[in-house]
């Protein structure tokens, strides 16, 4: 294949449609899309094996921008920081905003900056993983770029994968974006303080949720107030 | 880390005088040890995905496609083609990385070019400028 035709692929790769390949190239362009997937699959097995080998707990965090998948970390992590050595591995376009939010809590953290990429795939844990020395931890959090679409395309290799919504985000938030919850083994609805304020229907998220994916677990919060932290942290097992 | 990356350019401008061990020990110190945050705020290119630590000095120019860490020193001038990945490596001044290169656990001293295309390249030394793989394996110096 040529460079400039690879190139081709690639982009296409990026958009992620199928539907923009040219006829010619469709074939390929269908054919490099299994073989990432397969790829980011196999990765991810291996990614869980060596995690599990080191008696390493592991959860990937995921939700939409402004969710308050930091913030529940940060709640999590100042409950837990003396009982686990605790390593947060943040996903972010740019910035290390979170990585420094999380580091106050004295919990190690890893930045990645995605750029382009919208969303952290097998191969990024595999790098952090890798270049660290494993012995020093015994639980892993993976807080993902924040987006509610993305992360579902790629596993990374975590023993449980949590969804955070806010209340903020309106009532269909749920029934709009049905593959994380799919995949998902907990759904946080959190921003529960604003309840009140904003009338949102809990109860149709919960229901939702659970239409969705009748085996996940459903925990409303406020990160906030700190507010079924205790719940949330039963609910992960940990 | 100014200190630090030129006892290891010395080190590297004669690698022969050298054993394999030192060189392998001098860049796990720096990278472990001088390289504990990212700079990563002012580079042209368009958005690559960096795993810190990373740190670019001045005028670094950056392809498509590009993953940058964790564990990379970039010097002054270098350019970074389309999908290069980097990883435990220092690359010195006035540096040109061809497209499609892999580099890991990699030194790659002052004013070297790599014009080569799609090729991994990891635990060695390299000095100079090479259009070709031949070319390359004879400038390549493995540490490891």
């Amino acid at each position: 294949m040529s460079g400039k035709r690879k190139q081709e692929v690639q982009r296409i790769k990026e958009l992620e449609s199928i539907n923009l390949a040219r006829e010619e190239v469709r074939d390929l362009v269908i054919a490099t899309k299994k073989e990432v997937e397969k790829d980011n699959d196999l990765l991810a097995e291996q990614i869980n094996n060596e995690l599990k080998n080191y008696g390493i707990k592991s959860i990937d965090i995921v939700g939409a921008i402004g969710a308050g998948k930091t913030a529940i970390l940060e709640k999590i992590g100042e409950k837990l920081s003396k009982k686990y050595r605790m390593l947060v591995i943040c996903g972010d376009i740019t910035t290390r905003v979170d990585a420094d939010r999380i580091e106050q809590h004295n919990i190690d953290t890893v930045q990645i900056n995605t750029g382009r990429e919208c969303a952290l795939n097998a191969y990024h844990i595999y790098q952090i993983l890798k270049n660290l020395d494993l012995n020093n931890y015994n639980l892993i959090f993976i807080e993902n770029v924040g987006n509610l679409i993305c992360p579902s395309d790629f596993k990374l290799g975590t023993d449980k994968r949590l969804t955070v919504v806010s209340i903020t985000e309106g009532e269909w938030v749920i029934e709009k974006h049905p593959m994380l919850f799919k995949m998902s083994d907990i759904a946080v609805i959190n921003k529960i303080d604003l309840l009140e304020r904003l009338g949102t229907d809990i109860n149709k998220m919960i229901k939702d949720a659970k239409n969705i994916n009748p085996d996940i677990k459903v925990i409303t919060t406020s990160a906030k107030e700190g507010k079924n932290i205790d719940n949330l942290i039963e609910a992960l097992e940990l | 880390m100014n200190k630090e990356l030129k006892e290891i350019e010395k080190i590297i401008s004669n690698v022969e005088l050298n054993s394999q061990d030192q060189i392998q020990n001098l860049l796990n110190n720096f990278l472990k040890n001088h390289l504990k945050r990212s700079k990563i705020d002012d580079y042209i290119g368009d958005y690559p995905t960096f795993i810190e630590p990373v740190y670019l000095e001045d005028n670094v120019r950056i392809g498509d496609d590009v993953l940058l860490g964790p564990n990379v020193y970039v010097g002054n001038n270098v350019e970074i083609n389309n999908y290069v990945e980097i990883s435990n490596s220092i690359i010195f001044d006035n540096t040109k990385i061809g497209e499609n290169i892999k580099l890991d656990n990699c030194i790659i001293g002052k004013n070297t070019s790599l014009y080569l295309k799609n090729i991994n390249i990891e635990n060695c030394v390299l000095i100079g400028n090479v259009i070709t793989k031949k070319e390359l394996y004879k400038i390549m110096f493995k540490f490891k």
